[in-house]
């Protein structure tokens, strides 16, 4: 628990907030750039606010999770704080929920600001279809649940890592091809995908299994247009998130456990 | 410090200098340079996954703002002064939609540019239509449809079938309305009858209710016309001249009148008309013009 309060401390004495802040400033003009559409007004300002939202976490999540536990090696913190009675794991895992932290007061902070936005543009232009609050909470808290997974790969690769480029570039291509995992896969089950070789098709079928599927976290589009929700898919999917996050920090703990800290 | 000063100002001044040629040099680029080349959807799905809304936005918001820029005058609000490149305006509008079927903002705009403008009338109701496939609950997109099918294309058929989506989705009478009369003048005038019953069965306004209920009523004297219009085809081996013949040559026992007080008539293709143009006219003269 100390190590997650002392990573929350570090991130707020990194000036991390105050970058926040600056960017959030954005959300000042999304009324105004809202305005320009021709017949989505709300649905505009509410795209352009969980864009935002879903940049800063991510920005957030591969910085925060690639730089703590290399910096920490890199200062030569690590040596100090595993004299303390703490395992490599804990250590670990406190390094994560301390991150995890920080990134939901954030979701918190700038979830609040998307809300009040798009209070605002829906009673100044009433849309056609009642904005689906429920949906926009929902699609944040996904969102949220994403990040997590994101910053468990960050740390994974921080665990192995001793330079700052594998968990940063690591982390963003784990995003780009969990972003289009389910889309190869429905690339590969469709009537084009029957022309590749049996072979590509079990690669790309086991690939699929194994990498990380973002699609199913990225819940935008029923916020947007006030879809309904499906409760059973975004129960599996927070499930699925939540357990596929527990496995990559599992994973990280056990390689920083045997790690050489030379 | 000192010494930093005079660099600024001079550096400074060479921006001013420059701003002007600068400005001019971008607001004169080719527009389709200024529209850019969106790439392929597919690509940018891969690329930008949590971002394609954003970017369906993004891009739709360059064609509206290139469009803008098209008609540049004030004083002429809507006069196209620049040359328009539709085919690049249509293919980024198409790219957006891939990007997000659901946005409005897309298919207003596909079907400004598109059937208006650009005449390409089959090509804007298929966006129209691709996009009620995602749009479940608009009906403003079969209304868009159903006018480019019934006043471009002149296919009533689908032009019934437009207007009756949009009266389902809308509950608006005048839909509902337009759907029985194109199914009726696309010869399906049973199907027109059955369509205004089950919309009277859901109607609750009392004017809605009587305006339904009359219009059922013509169609059904014309269904009777073009059934022995029919037979005495069948009989007699050619069309009959004008309605009246049915009666004269007891096909009908009398001509059924038109609730909106015209007169019925065929036309040359042998579809049954009426004076009235099933409303109710203003003048009580009018309803006597002949066709």
């Amino acid at each position: 628990m100390s190590i997650a309060i002392v990573t929350f401390k570090g991130i707020i004495r990194d000036r991390v907030p105050q970058g926040i802040l600056s960017c959030a400033l954005i959300f000042l003009v999304i009324p105004a750039v809202s305005a320009l559409s021709m017949r989505q007004v709300t649905e505009l300002s509410l795209t352009l606010s969980l864009s935002l939202v879903s940049f800063l976490l991510l920005l957030l999540a591969i910085f925060l999770g690639s730089v703590s536990l290399w910096r920490d090696v890199e200062r030569r913190y690590t040596h100090g704080v595993l004299t303390l009675p703490i395992s490599r794991g804990r250590y670990v895992v406190g390094r994560f929920v301390g991150i995890s932290t920080f990134l939901f007061g954030t979701v918190i902070f700038l979830g609040g600001l998307t809300l009040a936005v798009v209070a605002f543009v829906s009673a100044t232009y009433v849309p056609e279809r009642a904005v689906a609050w429920t949906a926009v909470i929902a699609a944040l808290g996904f969102e949220m649940l994403q990040c997590l997974l994101l910053v468990g790969f960050a740390v994974l690769f921080s665990s192995v890592s001793t330079s700052f480029f594998l968990p940063v570039f690591g982390s963003l291509a784990v995003y780009l091809v969990g972003g289009a995992s389910q889309q190869a896969y429905d690339y590969v089950l469709s009537p084009a995908g029957q022309t590749l070789t049996p072979l590509v098709r079990q690669v790309a079928e086991v690939l699929y299994y194994i990498l990380p599927n973002f699609s199913a976290f990225d819940l935008k589009v029923n916020a947007i247009y006030a879809l309904p929700l499906d409760p059973s898919a975004i129960a599996l999917t927070a499930c699925y998130g939540l357990l596929y996050t527990a496995f990559v920090l599992i994973l990280a703990a056990a390689i920083y456990s045997r790690r050489e800290l030379g | 410090m000192k010494g930093y000063f005079a660099p600024a100002v001079c550096v400074l001044l060479a921006y001013l200098v420059l701003l002007g040629p600068f400005t001019r040099a971008m607001a004169q680029k080719p527009f389709e340079e200024k529209l850019g080349l969106v790439p392929n959807p597919k690509v940018l799905q891969v690329l930008l996954p949590d971002y394609q809304e954003v970017m369906a936005a993004s891009i739709i918001g360059k064609v509206i703002l290139y469009y803008g820029s098209l008609t540049g005058h004030l004083d002429q609000p809507g006069k196209i002064i620049y040359a328009a490149d539709y085919p690049a305006m249509s293919r980024t509008v198409h790219a957006a939609l891939r990007l997000d079927p659901y946005n409005m903002d897309g298919y207003y705009f596909g079907q400004a540019i598109l059937a208006w403008d650009a005449r390409q009338y089959q090509l804007a109701s298929d966006l129209l239509e691709y996009g009620m496939q995602h749009r479940t609950w608009d009906w403003q997109l079969p209304f868009f449809a159903g006018f480019n099918y019934a006043y471009f294309l002149s296919d009533k058929e689908k032009a019934a079938q437009m207007y009756m989506r949009a009266g389902e989705l809308s509950g608006s009478a005048l839909f509902n309305k337009l759907a029985g009369r194109y199914l009726q003048e696309s010869g399906q005038t049973q199907m027109a009858i059955d369509y205004l019953q089950t919309m009277l069965k859901g109607a609750h306004n009392p004017a809605v209710k009587k305006s339904l209920q009359v219009r059922i009523e013509a169609f059904q004297a014309v269904l009777l016309i073009e059934q022995a219009r029919d037979r005495y085809k069948s009989v007699k081996g050619r069309a009959p001249g004008a309605v009246e013949e049915l009666v004269v040559d007891g096909f009908l026992d009398t001509l059924p009148p038109d609730p909106y007080g015209g007169r019925f008539y065929f036309d040359k293709n042998q579809q049954v008309h009426t004076t009235s143009k099933f409303a109710f006219s203003s003048s009580p003269d009018s309803s006597d013009s002949t066709p």
